[in-house]
């Protein structure tokens, strides 16, 4: 996170020695060229997904919105509809409700069963029917991009989760090796020197927004990491049982039972709660093994003034309280894991907290960007050149938004079907422009006009596919987000050198 | 958002970031001094920012207030940054820009992999074997030594990370992180080898 670009003049010996910074430096670097595609990737993927219930309000702008909390009368209503419509699908094994009010204004319904392998996604209404069925392709891209790289669950969880660890390192490390965090915190030198620019944006970018980095980057590798420690805890001390050590941590888990049995009465276990907890609002709710004898219903209830999603009721199919969940006011270990996916993902206070979200994950996302910049423009002040990775960068970093404008615009008019092929498609072309480019910054600038082109046809494409039938405003809105998106990657480029820093390329 | 189980006044909102963006301006006024420290202007800055953390907790309380509040600052601070930008000609790169360079250590193959093997494996493995050691044997609750336990093994391992890449010496850091290891499932495994 440093590049220490500043004046030389003699000054108070600072606490960090030379040789430790110049070492850390080196491993700084090290690892941030080692990860720094992954990262970014990641960091660029995470910073849509905070967005990614209004980029799904977007793909279905006619959907229901359903105004306030879920009622226990709906959350009843919306069980027993899903729980037939699962049957029929062949897929009524675990159910999950998400209510409206808390991340976004709908009621979304989602069941699956992990042994036929079938799921269903559903959007409900205020009297809790399903109106229609969730088709949202390209949020689940973007989301799914974000969390495993599209690879297979066990083995994306743990790339995403080292992805993490790395960042997180690289903080550790950048702090350590920047001695004057202080003095140069408000230093930001715009054109002059190449590097010098890239050092000083990455600098103040890395340290003002630590504390987020720091929180995204832990909570994200403990989230991906966990089912790794677990398994690890679980041979130590639970006889290699994970199921058994998860429910030290998350409540009862569902047993093997699968006797036939009533749909749970879900309308009185939230009565319960509110009986108890007159001010708790019903957040989201996991029925595991529904209506068979071995169910557990998971209530997720949140209260004024706390951070978690909800905190969870677990009850047996009768109605008896199992377990509570202590994430709002219980122990210290359990107020941690209910902040964890609230802090993650930044939806616990509503748009302004996403918006805050969004601009510190692409302040991350540049430091990332940066990171490897100023290590090629360090080459070039050390007369060796790299040309060629010089354009890979350009084509790594550039091809992403190109690459989200292409999914998205796929996703509008053929469906989800080839999405990942798609993004692979965009990322090789990007390099095929790289190899023909004059050189890294042509490369970049032939790469951002072509992001821009492709995220304002897919706002086209999107208002001619939906137009009059859109009901949600907050389509508008994401269009118009897309636009200013395609603007800021398009408006330097068509200016033409707005910068004084000469690019990296041009410097020689 | 007033579906939202917490109500953010507008007033407390502006009040709170006013407060937070004086605070990162008289910062930013007494670091950039070149004439000597300036413990008062320091003083005034920091506690500027204390009054607007103050403001957002007492108001939203110490989860959301705090939460908000550190999004604030970082915003508030990245703004008075790029108010601040000094925007230069492009010319040659001066003495007083010369960077501290990354230390020069000559490298090959075999050490980068085995400084890769020591970082990413070794160092996770006794990450992992310190956390797991956290959550079996600490005397606290068992939620709350899983889920802290948890949480050290990304710490421990960014730690080694940095710490396994920076070292030049791969024969202390390799004993160290198996020595560490050893310790950490020896204390994770012992009640179970035990019974």
């Amino acid at each position: 996170m440093t590049d220490r670009s500043i004046d030389t003049k003699p000054r108070r010996r600072s606490f960090l020695k030379p040789d430790f910074v110049r070492a850390m430096l080196a491993g700084h670097s090290a690892l941030g060229l080692a990860f720094a595609a992954l990262i970014y990737i990641v960091c660029l993927s995470g910073t849509l997904s905070v967005f990614v219930h209004e980029l799904q309000r977007w793909e279905q702008p006619n959907a229901p919105l359903v105004e306030g909390f879920a009622t226990p009368e709906m959350l009843q209503q919306a069980t027993v509809n899903a729980h037939k419509q699962a049957v029929a699908d062949n897929a009524a094994h675990d159910l999950f409700v998400m209510g409206p009010g808390g991340v976004s204004p709908r009621l979304q319904i989602n069941y699956h069963d992990h042994e036929t392998g079938v799921q269903g996604s559903w959007i409900g209404d205020a009297e809790g029917n399903l109106d229609r069925r969730v088709v949202a392709p390209w949020s689940e891209f973007v989301a799914d991009l974000h969390m495993v790289l599209h690879l297979p669950r066990t083995w994306g969880l743990f790339l995403v989760g080292l992805t993490g660890v790395a960042l997180l390192s690289s903080l550790i490390s950048g702090l350590l090796s920047h001695p004057r965090l202080f003095k140069d915190a408000f230093h930001f030198r715009w054109g002059g020197s190449h590097r010098l620019q890239e050092a000083d944006l990455h600098n103040r970018l890395g340290v003002w927004g630590l504390p987020f980095h720091v929180v995204v980057s832990l909570s994200g590798a403990l989230l991906g990491l966990s089912t790794l420690i677990v398994g690890v805890l679980a041979l130590a001390a639970y006889d290699g049982d994970q199921q058994k050590a998860f429910s030290v941590i998350l409540g009862p888990q569902p047993s093997a039972d699968e006797t036939a049995a009533p749909v749970p009465d879900v309308a009185a276990m939230v009565r319960q709660i509110t009986d108890r907890q007159p001010d708790a609002v019903f957040s989201s709710m996991n029925i595991g093994h529904i209506a068979k004898a071995g169910q557990i219903v998971t209530i997720n209830m949140r209260s004024p003034g706390h951070l978690p999603f909800g905190n969870p009721y677990a009850f047996d199919g009768s109605g008896k309280q199992l377990y509570d969940g202590g994430f709002e006011t219980g122990s210290i270990g359990q107020q941690i894991l209910g902040v964890l996916q609230p802090l993650h993902f930044g939806w616990f206070g509503g748009i302004l907290v996403k918006l805050g979200y969004g601009v510190l994950g692409l302040a991350l996302t540049v430091v990332t960007h940066t990171g490897v910049t100023i290590w090629l423009a360090r080459r070039r002040d050390q007369g060796r050149p790299s040309p060629g990775w010089e354009r890979v960068w350009a084509a790594v970093g550039w091809s992403q938004p190109l690459a989200f404008g292409t999914t998205a615009l796929a996703a509008l008019t053929g469906g989800g079907g080839f999405l990942v092929a798609i993004y692979l498609a965009t990322f090789a072309a990007a390099f095929a422009v790289a190899g023909v480019a004059r050189d890294g910054g042509a490369t970049a600038r032939a790469l951002r006009l072509l992001g821009a082109v492709a995220i304002a046809a897919a706002v086209a494409r999107h208002t001619q596919v939906w137009g009059a039938q859109i009901s949600d405003p907050m389509a508008w809105y994401v269009s118009a987000a897309m636009l200013l998106c395609a603007l800021t990657l398009a408006t330097p480029v068509l200016l033409g050198g707005r910068s004084t820093a000469k690019p990296i390329a041009e410097q020689a | 958002m007033s579906s939202l189980p917490i109500d953010v006044p507008v007033a407390v909102l502006i009040a709170g970031s006013l407060l937070l963006l004086a605070g990162t301006l008289v910062l930013r006024k007494s670091w950039r001094e070149r004439n000597g420290a300036k413990p008062m202007l320091r003083f005034g800055g920091w506690s500027l920012v204390a009054a607007g953390f103050a403001v957002f907790c007492q108001t939203l309380g110490g989860e959301f207030g705090t939460a908000y509040a550190l999004m604030t600052l970082s915003i508030a601070a990245l703004l008075v940054v790029a108010a601040g930008m000094e925007v230069r000609a492009a010319k040659p790169r001066s003495a007083r820009d010369i960077a501290l360079e990354p230390e020069d250590r000559p490298t090959n193959w075999p050490r980068a992999i085995a400084k890769s093997l020591l970082a990413i494996v070794l160092s996770g493995i006794a990450a992992i074997g310190l956390g797991v050691a956290f959550a079996v044997a600490m005397p606290l609750e068992p939620t709350d030594r899983i889920v802290i336990g948890g949480l050290l093994v990304p710490v421990l391992w960014g730690a080694g990370m940095a710490w396994t890449l920076c070292d030049a010496k791969l024969v202390r850091a390799t004993i160290l992180l198996i020595i560490v290891s050893v310790v950490g499932y020896g204390i994770a495994f012992l009640p179970k080898v035990l019974t």
